[in-house]
Parts: C-alpha cells; sequence; structure tokens
C-alpha cells in the first residue's frame, strides 16, 4: 500500500505495511513475518542465496538497475580480508522520496535485507548511509537496529548460525554526490564525497580499501520478500526484463501525490490518470520526467503509450531511473524549471572534473540570462554544443545528468526558449 | 520541538487515507527518549539528541558526549572515518562549525587542520556561522518548486523579516533555500531545524512562524526564572 494513499491496482510487496507504526516495533514485525526471511537465508549456502536474487532478476532501485544478484557475485571468495556491505540512504535526486518512507515505516525489513545481503557476499560489517536530513528516519532506523541486535539478529552469531554480522547507521552531512557509489565511499572514510575513477570497482578496492558491495535501500528491502517466496515467484511480475514491483514516486501536478508499488511496466499515462488521480483542475499534461531529474524529459505525446520497465521508457527516448515520476501540467514554466534544475547540478557538482565544474554552472547562467530575456537564438545552440561536452568525458555521470534535461527540453520544447527569447528581444533588453 | 499543537491541511499524517497522529506518522512513541550518551555503539553515529539551545562555546567532547565520541570511534576500521560523525556531534552542540572547532576536531581525531577543513566545507550541512535558533530550510528543487515552492520561500523570508540566509533581526530564524529534502510527494517540503513540516503552503507560513516564536519565548521565559 502506499503512502499517503493507496490503490487498488498496487502489488504491495515492500510497501504492504507502509502507514502501519506497529510495523515499527520489532514485536509487530515478527508478528507479520518479520526475519523468516532472514532465518531461511541462514539455513542454506550464501551462494544460493545470490542464485534465488539472480533468479528473480531483481534490479538495483538506486537509479543505474545493474542486477543485484550479478553484482553480488562479483565479491570474492577469498575471506582472508573485511568485506563490506553499504546500504545506500543518502536519497537526494530531486523527484525521489521512496528511501525515506521505507525507513522510517519498514525499518526492520531494511535491517533484515541488509543482513541477508551481508550473508551473501560474505560481509563482516554493514554500513546504512543516511543523508544528514533525515534526522526524524534515522533514529527510527536506530531504535529498530538496538532492538535487532538485543533479539540475536544483528551482532555476534546471528540468529545461532556462528555468523557474526555488525551494522552500523552512519549519518552524511549533506551532499547530492555522496549518493553515487564511490562518493559514498570516501565521505564515509571521513574525506570529501568525490567520486572516484573506476576501475578498480568496489568489489575489488572499495570502502576502507576492502571489497565491497553498494545497494540502494528499496533493492535490499526487496531482499527478503525473495528469499523467502523464491525467484520465480517475484517474476509473476514485471516484464522479462524488468521483473517485479517497484515504487513509484508520482510528483508534482497530480492530485494524489505519493509513492506507489506497481508491477514494472506499468503503463505511465495509466499511472498518472487512474493511480495518482489526474492532474488537478483537468489541466492538460505537458511533460513528464519519468526518473528522477536526472533523466530526459518526455514530452506529453511521449507519454502516452509509454511503459513504465526499464526498457519501455528507454524506448520512449528517457529512462526509468529510480522511477521518481514528475508531473507537469501546462501551467509549467520548463526554461524556469530546467534552469532550476541546472542549478542544482551547478550546486552539487564536486568540481574535480572540469567539463562538469565550468559545464554546469555556464549552463545555469546561460538559461537564466534567457530566462531573463537577454537570451539569443544562438544561445540554444551553444547549450547543445555545451552539453555534448559533458557527456560521457567526465568520473561520475552527474555532468551527464545535466545534459538529458537541457538537452531533452530544448529539442521537445523549442518553441517556448524561443518565444522567451523574442519577448525579450521584442523589449529590446537585447 | 516534537509536537506541533496544529496540523496543516496537507500534513503528511492527515492527507490520505491514514488516520493517524503526527506523533505516529513521526516515530515519536516509538523512538522513545534517546540517550544522549549515544545508545547502542551501532548507532553511536546518528543522531540521538537534537538540542533547542546550542552552546558556542560548548567544549568537544564532554560527559555523555565524550561518551558517544568514543563510542563512534569503535564503529570504524580506522579513525580518520570517525571524523563526519564527529563534525556532525560538534555541530549538534555549537550550532556551528568555526574554523576553530575545525582544528579542535582535527587534533582529536589527529588529522591536519587544513584537511579538516578542506572537508568541512565539503558539506553543505555544516552551518560556517552562527544561524538563528531555527534555520528554516525551504526546498525549491523541481517537485516543490512545480507547486509553489518559491512562494513559501518569500513567504518565509516576510513572515521573519530577514534576508535571505541572515539572522533575522529577532536573533531567532535562519531562511535559507534548499536543495530536494527527499520528501517531493509533500510538497512543499520545509525542514526546521531536525523535523520536517510538509506541505506547507503560503497560508501556512505564518502559523508555523507564530508557533516557533511562542515556544521560544517559552523556553526563554522558563530560562530566566532558572536563572
Ligand atoms: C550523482 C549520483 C547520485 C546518486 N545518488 C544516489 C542516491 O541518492 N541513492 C542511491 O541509492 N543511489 C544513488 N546513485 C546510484 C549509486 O551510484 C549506485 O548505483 C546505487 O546505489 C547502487 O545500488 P543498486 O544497485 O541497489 O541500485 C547515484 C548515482 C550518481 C551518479
Ligand atoms: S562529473 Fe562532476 S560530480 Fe562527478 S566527479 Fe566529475 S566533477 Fe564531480
Ligand atoms: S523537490 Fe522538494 S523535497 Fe524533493
Amino acid at each position: 500500500m502506499g503512502y499517503p494513499y493507496s490503490h487498488d491496482q498496487e502489488v504491495p510487496i515492500i510497501s504492504k505495511y507502509l502507514g502501519d507504526p506497529e510495523a515499527r516495533t520489532l514485536e509487530g514485525w515478527k508478528a507479520r513475518g518479520g526475519y523468516q526471511a532472514l532465518e531461511k537465508a541462514l539455513e542454506i549456502s550464501p551462494e544460493d542465496v545470490i542464485e534465488i536474487v539472480k533468479d528473480s532478476g531483481l534490479r538495483g532501485r538506486g537509479g543505474a538497475g545493474f542486477p543485484t544478484g550479478l553484482k553480488w557475485s562479483f565479491m570474492p571468495k577469498d575471506k582472508s580480508r573485511p568485506h563490506y556491505l553499504l546500504c545506500n540512504a543518502d536519497e537526494s535526486e530531486p523527484g525521489t522520496f521512496k528511501d525515506r518512507e521505507l525507513i522510517r515505516w519498514v525499518p526492520h525489513l531494511l535491517i533484515e535485507g541488509c543482513l541477508i545481503g551481508a550473508y551473501a557476499i560474505g560481509a563482516d560489517h554493514v554500513y546504512i548511509y543516511c543523508r544528514g536530513e533525515f534526522f526524524e528516519a534515522t533514529q527510527v532506523l536506530a531504535r529498530a537496529v538496538e532492538d535487532a541486535y538485543s533479539a540475536g539478529f544483528i551482532g555476534n552469531n546471528v540468529m545461532g548460525s556462528g555468523k557474526n554480522i555488525d551494522l552500523t547507521v552512519h549519518v552524511g552531512a549533506g551532499a547530492y554526490i555522496c549518493g553515487e557509489e564511490t562518493g559514498l565511499m570516501n565521505s564515509l572514510e571521513g574525506r570529501r564525497g568525490e567520486p572516484r575513477v573506476k576501475p578498480p570497482f568496489p568489489a575489488a578496492v572499495g570502502a576502507f580499501g576492502m571489497p565491497t558491495t553498494i545497494n540502494n535501500v528499496e533493492t535490499l528491502c526487496a531482499v527478503p520478500p525473495i528469499v523467502k517466496n523464491g525467484g520465480e515467484w517475484y517474476r509473476q511480475w514485471g516484464t522479462e526484463k524488468s521483473p517485479g514491483t517497484k515504487l513509484f514516486c508520482v510528483s508534482g501536478h497530480v492530485n494524489k501525490p505519493g509513492n506507489y508499488e506497481l508491477p514494472l511496466g506499468f503503463p505511465l499515462h495509466k499511472l498518472i490518470y487512474e493511480i495518482a488521480g489526474g492532474i488537478p483542475g483537468d489541466r492538460s499534461l505537458k511533460a513528464v520526467i519519468p526518473g528522477g531529474s536526472s533523466v530526459p524529459i518526455l514530452s506529453a505525446q511521449e507519454c502516452e503509450n509509454c511503459e513504465l520497465s526499464y526498457e519501455g521508457v528507454e524506448e520512449a527516448g528517457s529512462m526509468l531511473g529510480c522511477a521518481s515520476v514528475i508531473v507537469m501540467d501546462e501551467s509549467t514554466d520548463i526554461v524556469h524549471q530546467v534552469m532550476r534544475m541546472a542549478a542544482f547540478y551547478a550546486h552539487e557538482s564536486c568540481g574535480q572534473c572540469t567539463p562538469c565544474r565550468e559545464g554546469t554552472s555556464w549552463v545555469t547562467q546561460i538559461l537564466k540570462r534567457i530566462e531573463d530575456g537577454r537570451g539569443t537564438e544562438e544561445d540554444l545552440t551553444t547549450l547543445i554544443d555545451l552539453t555534448d561536452q559533458m557527456v560521457g568525458t567526465t568520473i561520475c555521470v552527474l555532468s551527464d545528468s545535466v545534459a538529458a534535461p537541457v538537452q531533452s527540453s530544448i529539442v521537445k520544447f523549442k518553441d517556448e526558449y524561443v518565444a522567451m527569447v523574442r519577448r525579450g528581444e521584442k523589449l529590446g533588453i537585447t | 520541538m516534537s509536537k506541533i499543537p496544529f496540523k496543516n491541511d496537507g500534513w503528511s499524517g492527515n492527507t490520505g487515507e491514514y488516520d493517524l497522529t503526527e506523533e505516529q506518522v513521526r516515530g515519536i512513541d516509538f523512538v522513545g527518549e534517546r540517550p544522549i550518551g549515544g545508545g547502542h555503539p551501532s548507532v553511536s553515529p546518528s543522531y540521538p539528541y537534537m538540542l533547542e539551545d546550542k552552546n558556542p562555546d560548548a567544549s568537544l567532547f564532554e560527559g555523555p558526549y565524550k561518551e558517544r565520541f568514543e563510542k563512534i570511534l569503535t564503529r570504524y576500521p580506522d579513525k580518520q572515518a570517525a571524523l563526519i560523525p564527529a563534525l556532525n556531534l560538534a555541530q549538534e552542540l555549537r550550532g556551528y562549525i568555526s574554523p576553530v572547532t575545525m582544528d579542535e576536531i582535527a587534533n582529536l581525531i589527529g588529522l591536519s587542520p587544513a584537511y579538516v577543513r578542506s572537508v568541512s566545507t565539503f558539506y553543505t550541512m555544516y552551518n560556517k556561522q552562527p544561524v538563528g535558533k531555527y534555520l528554516i530550510q525551504v526546498c525549491t528543487n523541481i517537485s516543490c518548486n512545480l507547486c509553489g515552492g518559491e512562494d513559501v520561500l518569500d513567504a518565509f523570508l516576510k513572515y521573519t523579516n530577514a534576508e535571505l540566509g541572515e539572522i533575522s533581526n529577532d536573533g531567532i530564524f535562519t531562511t535559507i533555500e534548499a536543495e530536494c529534502l527527499a520528501g517531493c510527494g509533500f510538497p512543499t517540503c520545509v525542514q526546521i531545524n531536525s523535523q520536517y513540516f510538509e506541505n506547507v503552503t503560503i497560508n501556512e507560513v505564518p502559523k508555523i512562524v507564530d508557533y516557533l516564536k511562542s515556544i521560544h519565548e517559552k523556553s526563554s521565559m522558563s530560562q530566566e526564572e532558572e536563572g
């Protein structure tokens, strides 16, 4: 069930207990079948756990959609050095608000997912890296972790299995880039959260120089139900390439914004008009960003037949990302919103790579100039050329994330840019 | 600042279909009174406590804070990883991170002062100078912006009578613009100190500001009585 609204077309697997305060407590969680999946996992071999997750086809919910079982299998089998599991709870992609809900409503589901993950990859210690702004959610998680320690689910000899798994709640200090996996590792180590050059990949050299796997909160929350019910069970929902269910964060111009858990492949149009209650005032749809602010904008027409699976959104010309569906109606000033997104990336660029550091702020300045009515049509070509040079030339993909909304909006909403430029010309500003 | 005597219309606890109290939504009852010494070491790097009144001269670290700092040191394979938790702890006590604080932390952890400065200035949550007793952070990123975030920001500036980022004349408010707070489904999302205010519209802004003023007055009155 979604929060704060639900819909009967939802398939509540991980969101079943959102809005149920009793599910937070250890007793309440156990009464809801909690920690049975962990018990089952500990009875089979780590390899078998990975096999189940591989069979399920679960893909990472942090944005990239990398198959989780495959990622886990990259961890070295040699246990002479410590291994780590990091849970990425830095949720800061504009439009995304699912991990905070999961942490504050079902903290034990996350803990259970972390423990199963740690067992599967042979990690001795799990760090849950929460973004610093999550004071409330972090306190809920902290209390749940303490309870799970005293009940013997975390710590020495987990559930009598002979395995020792520690878990620490770590709190960041505000920086979007710490959500990037290697930036998060640097931040955890007490450094600036600057992404690292890959290779080496985290499975070889990760946090504290040791083999590390990093997973998003939602990914780890999906693991206990999969382990409990099997990989095939999870595949009854979704598509061949995008199995299972996903939380869709719907925000912007809809009557019922919120999180909804739906099978992957769900039609975007239906999500907006049926599940999320349509657009206020019956205004018409102008555009949708389907996966958080880092992905290309879709025009209303492109939304018509768009199917919300990893491959479906790609076909429609964008990316599913973390399924953060930002809905914009006809009243939206596209240029202003794109400028606001560019300003975000300029603020959050860590500054290591020149195309990103310079590019993000130039793009923002040019967009501001256009908005102020001092732009020229040449500026639009400059924006395209500039953002072209920001793709694939940097350490991480934050740089590419600016290019996506800028280029797609100039292509799809050129009229609006041109109108803004002309308006300035008419007023004699340029 | 845990209990708000009113719910705004769009409060995440009473929108939608859930008939929950604010305490239930926030998990206040479940969390309970968290020990100032940090509780179990596994959660010592998280925030057990948010102090209403900061003391810029508080020492680093004494009593329960020392206990918490020492627990933090046990949670990582090396000492440097305690840097960000230690800075968080210092800000919780002092309200901001001054260059002097950075140097003290560098000393405590055994890092060079220059390095600690480069790390502290990387993170946006560290206030580099004093802020008002209530730090109001208004999200103006895309989802909130589509629903009026910029107007809410302006309203806070107007009702607290302050410039962006400056402390108001009465010394209790600082309003800043924030990036996405991961509450996009509850626009506009505003963080005041450790607490989220969700679905804030311009109509609620005066109510929120008055409420903060009233709890400030209450707390300063009780301080006078004690003093
Ligand atoms: C700039 C940037 C920011 C990111 N922010 C987040 C984030 O806030 N949360 C998250 O889970 N993943 C984020 N990611 C993705 C992570 O790098 C990583 O792919 C993910 O945590 C892996 O987990 P998964 O396989 O479970 O999806 C970000 C990536 C980039 C490039
Ligand atoms: S692309 Fe940008 S954010 Fe990423 S490492 Fe380079 S400068 Fe930093
Ligand atoms: S856009 Fe405002 S909280 Fe995400």
